[in-house]
Parts: C-alpha cells; structure tokens; sequence
C-alpha cells in the first residue's frame, strides 16, 4: 500500500511528505500533499518525447499531444473537451527531450473526475484519422509561427547544437518529417512509447492518496509494461551557428558543458549560476545591462537532461552591439572561477533558498518538480534536504569546482541581421 | 470553500494623513508576503512629446536615490532573496516584491526608498539605451507589435491609444527634466495604493510605511477618462521576414468600474478560451488557425474586447469570415446555459489557483482597489460570477455586440 517519506522540517513552518506508491507494472505515483490550499495539480510524464523518435519522426510527440485530446474513451472530441471544461481544468502540455508532459490543475474536489478523463485520453484515445491531420496541421502552423519568434527559436538551436542527438531535438519538429508522418507512424509510436511501466504520475496539493491509489491502479495496473527503450547519442562538438534573420535585434544564445543533478557538485553548479544570474544585483545584468545598457533582456540559467547538463545564457541586442555583448557575457562566464565574495555568495544562497520556498507554494510547480525528480534521481528531494544542500555551499566548493571545471567550451547560436566572432 | 475562505482572509485598510492608501490581506497559512505599490499612471496621461516616460520612469525608480545607487538597491533586494519587479500599462505603474515573511519590513522600507527616486542623468542615459534595446526586442515579436498597433489604431487620438513603450524618437527626445516633473504631478501619495498580501502583521507593516511615505506631499493629479467606443478602422502592414498573418480586433465593452464587467469577461471566454470556445471549435480544432482568443480589457472609464489571432497567411480571408461569422451569428445561436456554466468553471477555478499565492491575490488586490477604491472578498468575486445569467449576456451584447471592430494585420510581404 502507499508508503510515505516524512521528515520533521527544521527550517520550514510545515511538516513536509512525500506519498510513493508503484504499481505492479512499474507506474510510480508521487504526492506532495499541502494542507494550506483548495487546489490539486497533477503532471504525467510519458515517455515519449522527442529524442525517442524514429529519425524520421521529429515532431511527432507534438501531433500525438494534441491527438491525444480529440476524442478517447468513447467520447468524441467535443465529448472530451466539454468534459474537461466543465471541470474547470487548466490543461497544460509540452514536448520535451524524453517526454510528453500533461499537466493539470483544478479545484481539488474534481480531482478523481479528472484523472479517470486523463486515463482515458492516455490508455483509450480515440486516434481517429481525420483528427490526425488537424493535429498534424497545427504542429506544421506551431513550425511556421517559429519562424516569426526568433527569441524561442534560439533557444530551441542551442538546446539541438548543445546536446548530442538525439538529446537535443527540437519538440516542434522538422517541416519533412511532419509533411511524411501517417496516422498509422504515429499510432505505432504512441504503441512503442506509452510503456506504463515508465510512466511517472505525480500531484500536489489537496488529496487523500489512498484513495487516488485505489484509483489509479483500477485505471492503469491492467496495462503490461514493456520492454524499456534505449538511445545511443552521437558525438557533438560544441560550435557557433548563424541563421540570417532581417529582424530588429540579433538574438545570441550559448551554452556551456556542467554536472548534471546526481553530481555531487549539483549544488555548487547552482551556486555559481546563481552569483552569474540570480537577482537583479547578479554579475550578468550588472555588467551587461546595467553598466553598459547593451540589452534589455539577459539571463543565464541551468538547464538538464538525465544524461548531460548545460548553464545556457540568452541575450538580445541591436546589431551594433552584438559582438560586445557576447564577448562581455563570455568574459564573465570565464572570471568566475578567479574570485567569488563572501557576501555575493551568500546573497546568491538567499535567492535560491527564498525562491525554492515560494515556489513551494504553487501545486503545479510541486507536481512538476516532484515528477522531474524522480525521473531524474529515482526519488524526490524534500525541500529541506535542498536547502540544506545550498546551505552547504561555500566560497571555497564553488570556486574549486569551477577551477576543476573551467567554462571553457561554448556553443553558440546567433539569429539575426548580424554574425559575430567567437 | 467561501468558509475557508473567510476563515483565513483577513482585510485592513489604513489611510495615512498625505493621503496614501494601505490595504491589505492578511493569510497567516501562507508560505511568502509580497508588497506593492499601484501607481495610478501610464501612457495614457502622457503627452506627445514625453510618450513612454511612465514606462522609462519604471525602469529609472530601480536606479536608487540620493542616498542609494543602482547597484545597492539591487544588492539590497537580492539580500533579502526578494522575487522583485515592475510594469507599466495604459493605466498602471505597479511595482512588487514577494519575500519570506520575515523579510517582508524590509522590502517596504526599500521600497518607500525607491519611489522617491534621484532620476540622475547619467543614469537616465545609460537606461536610454536598455529603453530602446526593449523597444527593438519587441519589435521582433508580432504578437505584441500587431496588439499595439490595433490599440492605437483603435482609439486614434484618444489618450488610450498612446504607446506604452513610446517610440524610438520619443525616448531619444525625452530629458531628465521632463521625468522629473512628470513624476512630481503624478507619484503624488493620493495617487498611489500601498498593497499587501500573505502572511505578515498589519501593524508593523503600517509603521514602515508611516515613517517610509511621511514626508510625500499629496497634489491634485487628474485623468482624462472620455467614453470613446473606438475608430472601427482596418489597417494591414507587409512586414518582411514574417511568415505568418498576426490578426488583432478591437471592440467596445464596458469599463473596470461597471457592475458588468463580469459578464462581459464570462463572454469573451464563451467566444475565444483556448479550449472550448466558439473560435476554438471553428478555427483552431479544425486547423485553420494555430490560435484564436478573445480577452476583455476593462479599464478606467473604457474598455476593449481583444481578439488575437495566428494563422497561415494563405487562411487569412477564411479566418476572418468565420470570425465575422460567430459574432453576427450571436443574435440567432444563442449561448447556451451550458456554455455559460464552463466558462464560469473556468474562470472560478482560475480565481482559487491565483489567489492561492501571495503574488497574486496582490496584483488583485492592488488592481481593485486602484480603480474601485473598495475590497472585494474572493469570496464576493465568486458570487458576482455565479449570478451572471444568459440574459445578463444577451442585453450586454446588444448595449456592445461584437461589431463593428478595429482590425489591425501584420503579415509577410510575399
């Protein structure tokens, strides 16, 4: 039956748990429950994002997103939709490098409804055919309205150049592979990927998780789990790429190799990335935007995968100013390892700790922090646990492990009017 | 659920003698405090010739005072681990932090600070340049661009249609003397709300404030508040490099102070929600469009219906006579009780998930007092959509029917 991982908080006014049950074909089923809230959030991570696809794939995960939601357990689409309206569901859903995310939150009272709507729309979707094409019309409409963001498009380079494909891939696909794919390629991936035994449920907020247990193992334990799928990436070099865009400003992003969340440097990496770009008084608007007026929007943050982790920075510019810019962002990345004060440390520490806890107060972050964990750790870190964690970090932890760990290798993207010189 | 609310709301409203309005909502549950001043102020009670100063003053009360540099503020906020920051509006200046509770005295002191700001020129020309990098960088998203220009088409020379962000000539115009007295006719006490939400004691936050805001001197500040019910122009800019049609209309509804306006946002969610909605099932379920919503901007004195859409240029035409087809064929499809009772799921749903946080039962607060000068419980906001019936739709939609609109486009040159 559910167990539950108690630990008496220090620091926080709250007794923190977090509820784990597995099913018997491996679903794991997190809770994080909040006393002081009306509301429940849940996230499903189903392991098919986009670096699981066939190469001539990319994009899919999008279509069968939103496939998914027209029409499912014998409900049309209309059925569907109407239902999830009237509950009052905020939907939420992305593609990401291992998953499809569908997240929701509600007023807690519906939740049960909710999810025996979102089983149905995972293990009964309808997949009817014609629907297919409109879903995959919108994912080629959502690669077409990238091309007018070149901010997002950014981004979404760096993250292709940065990691080893197939880590990388763009969620929104390529425009080939999304003119090929069938009806029939997409219902032999959902056939492929929706394996339950790695499917990670998790929610927040208000709930009692027995009876949700109860309830998602009537829903998912007639499910057999399947064999788990492996990738091999290929090797990248980290390089600089333009794409010519007559646009107003030139948009630069780069990125450069870190630890990922099982490292025991984690908190050190964070700390770092912290002093470089955490509050408004951080080493990177200070002297990017704020002594030099070069940018209005400039900001560096960590980002992982299971297998390989990044500190990305972005920054958008006028033309004339791109290449000081960059070379100012570089110069910055490159000096933290030679000192780090005392109190810029300390303030780093303070944001971090203050964020975490305030973040602590929306169940949809909980629900979506939890799955992640666990994906990426195979259990969840308590808040407390983190803070003490951050708290451990010194001026001597951080400095040495960028001494040991030198950001020295970027990649970096640029779209604009303008190249520049790395 | 109105019980648990009660139970954990608690109002305060204190008034100090310049005439500063303190309100506050007190949840001792809750994790964070956040703090904020509201600034009844923005682009439009600017002139011509100092368009997008609110917007630039924003940016210029985070560069200290006259016994605070930039830097120390910036310092001082990142220690006390403050989620801090501003925005300017058509209407509001609002600035705010979310800090643990502890912190939260602090917070307010340096806010008090701030908002008497030193507007040095050195300062103001090295943030002239991050003005107009953000006045590029939005250039460079369509969404915002085409939103803009269908506001300002939409009012013509109405005070409303000002741009917020003003123009690159504007700013490079602008002097430090102008936002100097600009912000002495507006940043007077009078003119300003202090609001506080979460968990935090009244009275220590009053003290902060009375020491923190004692020397600001009330003035009278004036609004330009005109019903204008907008030009109904259509307009279409090729812009090159755009590979999409950006389509955003403007119509007519009531303002922030009418008892209506709940009915009028229950509307717009029936017509453009992004799921659900009667554009949802006409343009976006069947692919025409890649997003079609509709939002209802209640404002003081005025308010607008927004319809944003993204399509494939080449479904552009078939876009709009759909779009010209649900809001004429409103008289004859009636709305339905059912889809009244989802649109109003959806919107209370949303007022339990926002207010469950700090920040947002903030912004609420703040916005409701600025315009109403009164609180409003959750609870009470929860009734006066609960009570929102078919016939208070259909008599608001022939007082403000969705026709005729201002229709602005951006799309590509080929």
């Amino acid at each position: 039956m559910p167990s539950a991982q108690k630990s008496n908080a220090r620091v926080f006014n709250m007794t923190e748990r977090t509820d784990i049950y597995k099913l018997a074909n491996g679903m794991t089923i997190l809770g994080i429950p909040m006393q002081q809230v009306q509301s429940a959030a849940f996230d499903f991570l189903l392991p098919a994002g986009a670096a699981l696809m066939p190469d001539n794939s990319c994009g899919a995960p999008a279509v069968i997103e939103d496939w998914l939601f027209r029409g499912a357990g014998g409900k049309t689409s209309r059925e569907l939709t109407d239902l999830l309206d009237g509950l009052g569901i905020h939907r939420g859903g992305s593609v990401e490098s291992k998953h499809i995310a569908l997240s929701a939150v509600l007023e807690a009272e519906n939740l049960s409804l909710a999810i025996e709507l979102y089983a149905d729309i995972i293990l009964k979707p309808a997949l009817d055919e014609p629907q297919f094409e409109y879903s995959r019309q919108l994912a080629l409409h959502g690669l077409a309205g990238l091309e007018d963001d070149p901010m997002h498009k950014t981004l979404l380079l760096l993250r292709q150049h940065f990691y080893p494909d197939p880590l990388g891939r763009s969620p929104v696909g390529k425009e080939e592979d999304l003119q090929n794919l069938t009806a029939q390629m997409s219902k032999h991936i959902i056939s492929e990927n929706f394996n339950v035994a790695r499917i990670i449920f998790a929610v927040a907020g208000k709930y009692d998780f027995q009876k949700l247990c109860s309830l998602l193992e009537k829903l998912f334990a007639g499910q057999k789990p399947k064999k788990a799928k492996d990738i091999k990436a290929k090797a990248q070099s980290l390089a600089y790429h333009h794409l010519q865009h007559e646009g107003a400003q030139v948009h630069i992003g780069l990125m450069t190799p870190t630890v990922t969340p099982q490292n025991a440097d984690y908190y050190n990496v964070r700390a770092a990335v912290a002093v470089l770009s955490g509050g408004m008084s951080s080493r990177l608007f200070t002297e990017v935007r704020e002594k030099r007026g070069l940018c209005y929007a400039v900001g560096a943050s960590y980002h992982s995968l299971k297998e390989m982790a990044g500190i990305g920075c972005y920054a958008g510019t006028t033309p004339d100013k791109a290449q000081q810019t960059y070379d100012v962002i570089i110069a910055e990345f490159k000096k933290l390892a030679e000192a780090i004060g005392q109190e810029e440390l300390q303030r780093a520490k303070i944001g971090l700790e203050s964020g975490l806890i305030m973040q602590s107060e929306s169940t949809i972050a909980r629900a979506q922090t939890a799955a992640t964990d666990f994906y990426m750790l195979g259990r969840v870190r308590t808040l407390d646990e983190i803070k003490q964690q951050i708290e451990k970090t010194t001026v001597k932890s951080v400095l040495d492990f960028l001494k040991k760990n030198p950001f020295n290798k970027f990649c970096s993207v640029t779209i604009g009017p303008e190249k520049i010189k790395t | 659920m109105s019980l648990w609310l009660r139970e954990r709301m608690k109002f305060k409203h204190k008034k100090l003698s310049n005439g500063l309005d303190i309100i506050a909502e007190v949840n001792k549950d809750a994790q964070s405090a956040a703090f904020g001043f509201f600034v009844k102020t923005g682009s439009r009670d600017e002139t011509d010739e100092i368009s997008g100063v609110s917007h630039f003053l924003e940016h210029m009360l985070f560069k200290g005072t006259d016994r605070l540099s930039a830097h120390d503020a910036n310092r001082r906020f990142d220690d006390l681990g403050a989620q801090y920051n501003a925005h300017t509006t058509e209407e509001n200046t609002v600035f705010y932090s979310a800090t643990l509770p502890a912190q939260l005295y602090e917070a307010a002191k340096l806010w008090c600070q701030l908002m008497r700001p030193a507007i040095r020129d050195d300062d103001f020309n090295m943030e002239k340049n991050v003005i107009l990098e953000e006045i590029a960088m939005y250039k460079d998203v369509p969404e915002f661009d085409v939103r803009e220009s269908c506001r300002s088409l939409h009012f013509g020379s109405h005070p409303c249609g000002k741009s917020i962000l003003g123009s690159v000539e504007s700013i490079k115009a602008l002097s430090g003397r102008q936002m100097r007295e600009y912000f002495s006719n507006r940043y007077a006490p009078n003119n300003i709300t202090a609001a506080v939400a979460g968990n935090f004691d009244f009275e220590k936050v009053c003290d902060c404030l009375q020491v923190g805001c004692a020397d600001w001197q009330p003035k009278q500040v004036d609004r330009f508040t005109d019903y204008f019910a907008g030009t109904a122009k259509k307009e279409h800019q090729k812009k090159k490099n755009l590979t999409c049609r950006y389509l955003c209309l403007a119509g007519p509804t009531v303002s922030y102070q009418d008892k209506r306006v709940y009915a009028a946002a229950l509307l717009a969610k029936i017509i453009g929600d992004d799921t659900g909605s009667r554009f949802f099932w006409r343009l976006v379920d069947p692919a025409i469009a890649e997003t079609a919503a509709m939002y209802c901007e209640a404002m003081d004195g005025i308010g607008v219906y927004y319809t944003l859409i993204r399509t494939p240029e080449e479904n552009s035409s078939k876009v709009m006579q759909i779009v010209e087809d649900i809001f004429n064929s409103l008289q004859k499809e009636k709305i339905s009780a059912d889809e009244l009772q989802k649109a109003k799921n959806k919107v209370l749903s949303a007022i339990t998930i926002k207010n469950e946080i700090p920040m947002g039962r903030l912004i609420e607060l703040g916005v409701n007092w600025t315009y109403l000068k009164e609180y409003r419980p959750i609870e009470d906001e929860i009734q006066r959509i609960k009570k929102v019936t078919l016939d208070d739709l259909m008599t608001l939609l022939q007082e403000f029917p969705f026709t005729p609109f201002t229709q602005f486009s951006l799309g590509p040159e080929k």
